[in-house]
């Protein structure tokens, strides 16, 4: 029995990143994918272990890497994403991402999504990197994949609501589009069946560490997100507007979670009648 | 169907042009090498539409291949285009340079001849050579065209074209008053308008220009060329489904300076490429190349766009045909040769040399079904290369006296079996068709029983 959701989802961005590799026609370097792991991984260690036992404040092992977990999941996020033709490029978004958990906090809680960080972060600095928004293709079965996937993982933390809103306000948005444009159902039907969006809609937009505590917060939150990604695709024609969007609005964290205040989540929270040991 | 190909000349030089880049390759490079023997042109698939597009940032320029068959007084296009067009953004263009493109971007077949197992030649160990550099030389409006809600922006002539720019208030009155001034546009046409009107797309409209056309010298319509500024980047298909039947076949060049492009609201799939086949492929390289393509369509349930071709317009390896000279470059609308500005990120050497675009050429072939969405591309930082490239590996049928001989006959039978089973499942041609028509190197021969081998006897 798996006791931690965040090994459930590592379970299944592994089991997508495999399907992508073997049947998505993807050519993913395997050296990147290495770089990336190894930069979040190494840059985990040194923020969570190597860098607080130098201020004294150090537990267990020097080779220990605390919240090992999550820096998987953020790998395994840029693995899936972010696309670029040099290590160095990749190195960059990793390590970025990891670090901007420590760099930028308000009250002890990181606001910007890592993996989404280090992806704006590539898109900005380098000239080689790029996502690509049509990667999954549009087909059913993968659809119900991640909604299967997605399903689960979000039942368990308690963030199914998040991806809803998101997806419904950005549904919604795209059909009013439809109507007034007058395009024909296939159009919209096919523009929501985007892979991609759904994988950011269940798997990004969700990181419950990240996102705002309160439910109505969090609503307003992914509500937002959603009607920023909708602008910046159909009136500014940006084909990542998604990432874009969140990167933009994921500040909004803080002020939200001062204006409705909620229980900070945490993984530990989640072990209830399981026995856990406390992760990070 | 047309070939093109086995022009003399051609075929020359790009023989002599493989057999320079093969002589200085150590043996472990020679699987990205060979002697070029063929390739498809886009005119093989029925009615494939081609089209270039060139991008570098918002600046486009777009050119429309005209493979228009019939009486020239007929003929009439309708293309929605995002921005409002003056005279001096249309041009007529050169047919000869997509010709080139096409040349240079096709599928291709090369051969390598093995040599005499008895006296085999010694590893070469050369470095390998610079890239092949090819020599790089340098209104008035009608009331009732206002009751319509039509508004004809601008009106002017290009070259064999009187071109209309309109803008329409609703896809009814604009299919009016393409009806009544004798465009036949297929019915429904005012449901596929709509989307664009609203999206104040405007309408670039072109008849032949009788007069000119007679008096001009190309005996066929020249492709129309169109630069343009929009953060738009995407080619409308929808328009171009309501008067076909079926399938569509387009050819899409995209030359850019970053790297390849790719599409974002529907996958980019390699198509298969570099593996050998057999012998007898030369003779029906076109036949081949379109029943992998249709194979590989249907395996990916018609819904994906095929790369067939990237690369650094620089070079070519093996090249199908010459890379384009700046000169062709520009004539295909890549605007930034030449320039100096502070924009440019990378210059370009002088004399020649390596020239800084980067081509994609995409094969869409789309139905209404599959293809709901105008066609949306995004360029990437992504320079890996690629091309469609399949290889005939020639036997050694001279006299053979040495032990490895037998080896070396058994080997080739084997990759000629492998290769009959590879073309079968690429191409879904039937196996007793392949089988029959290879030329085998020894006679299929009883297998060899088990015992044999035991007493080791031959």
């Amino acid at each position: 029995m798996v006791k931690d959701a965040r090994i459930a989802q590592i379970g299944f961005l592994l089991l997508f990143l495999l399907l992508g590799l073997s049947s998505r026609d993807w050519t993913i370097r395997p050296e990147l994918l290495a770089t990336v792991g190894i930069s979040c991984l190494g840059t985990q260690w040194l923020t969570r272990n190597l860098i607080p036992r130098w201020r004294g404040q150090g537990a267990g092992p020097w080779w220990g890497v605390p919240g090992w977990q999550s820096a998987v999941i953020t790998a395994l996020g840029l693995c899936l994403l972010l696309r670029g033709n040099h290590a160095g490029t990749m190195a960059l978004a990793g390590s970025g991402a990891i670090a901007s958990k420590s760099l930028f906090r308000i009250q002890d809680k990181h606001f910007f999504n890592p993996a989404n960080f280090g992806i704006i972060l590539a898109l900005v600095l380098t000239p080689d990197a790029w996502v690509s928004p049509g990667q999954w293709g549009t087909q059913a079965w993968y659809f119900l994949l991640f909604i299967a996937a997605g399903g689960i993982v979000l039942r368990w933390v308690g963030r199914w609501d998040t991806s809803m809103v998101f997806l419904g306000t950005y549904g919604a948005l795209e059909a009013i589009r439809t109507v007034l444009l007058g395009w024909t159902v296939d159009v919209y039907f096919h523009k929501l069946m985007s892979g991609s969006l759904l994988l950011f809609a269940l798997f990004m937009v969700t990181d419950p560490r990240s996102i705002p505590n309160a439910k109505q917060a969090r609503w307003i939150w992914a509500g937002a997100i959603a009607w920023l990604t909708f602008l910046l695709q159909e009136q500014l024609f940006i084909s990542t507007g998604m990432f874009w969007a969140l990167f933009f609005l994921a500040p909004l964290t803080p002020l939200l979670d001062f204006l409705w205040s909620a229980p900070r989540f945490t993984w530990q929270s989640l072990g209830r009648g399981f026995s856990l040991k406390p992760l990070n | 169907m047309k070939m093109q190909l086995n022009g003399i000349g051609k075929k020359a030089i790009a023989l002599l042009l493989a057999v320079f880049l093969c002589l200085g390759l150590t043996p472990s490079a020679l699987a990205f090498c060979g002697f070029f023997v063929a390739q498809i042109d886009a005119n093989l698939f029925n009615e494939a539409s081609q089209v270039i597009i060139v991008r570098d940032g918002d600046r486009t320029v777009l050119t429309m291949a005209n493979d228009y068959q019939g009486a020239a007084e007929d003929f009439a296009l309708v293309v929605p285009v995002p921005v409002l067009l003056e005279e001096d953004q249309v041009n007529v263009g050169d047919p000869a340079v997509l010709q080139r493109l096409d040349e240079y971007s096709a599928p291709r077949l090369v051969e390598y001849f093995d040599s005499n197992p008895c006296h085999p030649p010694r590893p070469r160990a050369a470095p390998m050579p610079a890239p092949a550099m090819m020599e790089m030389d340098a209104g008035a409006v009608a009331e009732s065209d206002r009751s319509l809600g039509v508004t004809i922006e601008a009106e002017f002539s290009v070259g064999e074209y009187d071109i209309l720019i309109l803008s329409a208030q609703e896809s009814t009155g604009l299919e009016t008053w393409l009806r009544q001034n004798n465009y036949r546009i297929p019915t429904g046409a005012s449901a596929v308008l709509q989307p664009y009107i609203r999206q104040n797309f405007k309408f670039f409209v072109a008849k032949v220009n009788l007069e000119e056309f007679k008096a001009g010298e190309s005996q066929n319509l020249r492709p129309l060329m169109m630069a343009y500024e929009s953060p738009r980047f995407m080619l409308p298909i929808r328009l171009g489904m309501l008067n076909a039947q079926g399938e569509q076949d387009l050819i899409i060049y995209l030359i850019t300076r970053n790297g390849q492009v790719e599409l974002t609201n529907y996958r980019t799939v390699k198509i298969p490429s570099e593996f050998d086949v057999p012998e007898f492929v030369q003779d029906e390289f076109p036949d081949f190349y379109q029943a992998a393509f249709q194979k590989a369509y249907e395996r990916e349930r018609k819904e994906v766009g095929f790369l067939e071709y990237a690369w650094d317009m620089s070079w070519c390896d093996p090249c199908a045909a010459n890379p384009l000279t700046p000169d062709e470059l520009r004539k295909a609308g890549v605007f930034w040769l030449g320039e100096t500005s502070a924009n440019q990120r990378r210059p370009n050497p002088p004399g020649g040399g390596a020239v800084d675009a980067f081509i994609t050429r995409l094969h869409v072939r789309y139905g209404r079904d599959r293809f709901p969405e105008d066609l949306a591309f995004q360029t990437t930082g992504n320079r890996q290369i690629f091309q469609g490239r399949y290889i005939i590996r020639r036997p050694y049928r001279g006299e053979m006296k040495c032990d490895a001989a037998a080896d070396y006959r058994a080997q080739v039978r084997d990759r000629q079996e492998r290769e009959a089973n590879q073309l079968v499942s690429v191409t879904g041609w039937s196996k007793t068709d392949v089988f029959r028509k290879i030329d085998w190197f020894t006679e299929p021969s009883q297998p060899r029983p088990w015992w044999r081998n035991l007493w080791d006897r031959r």
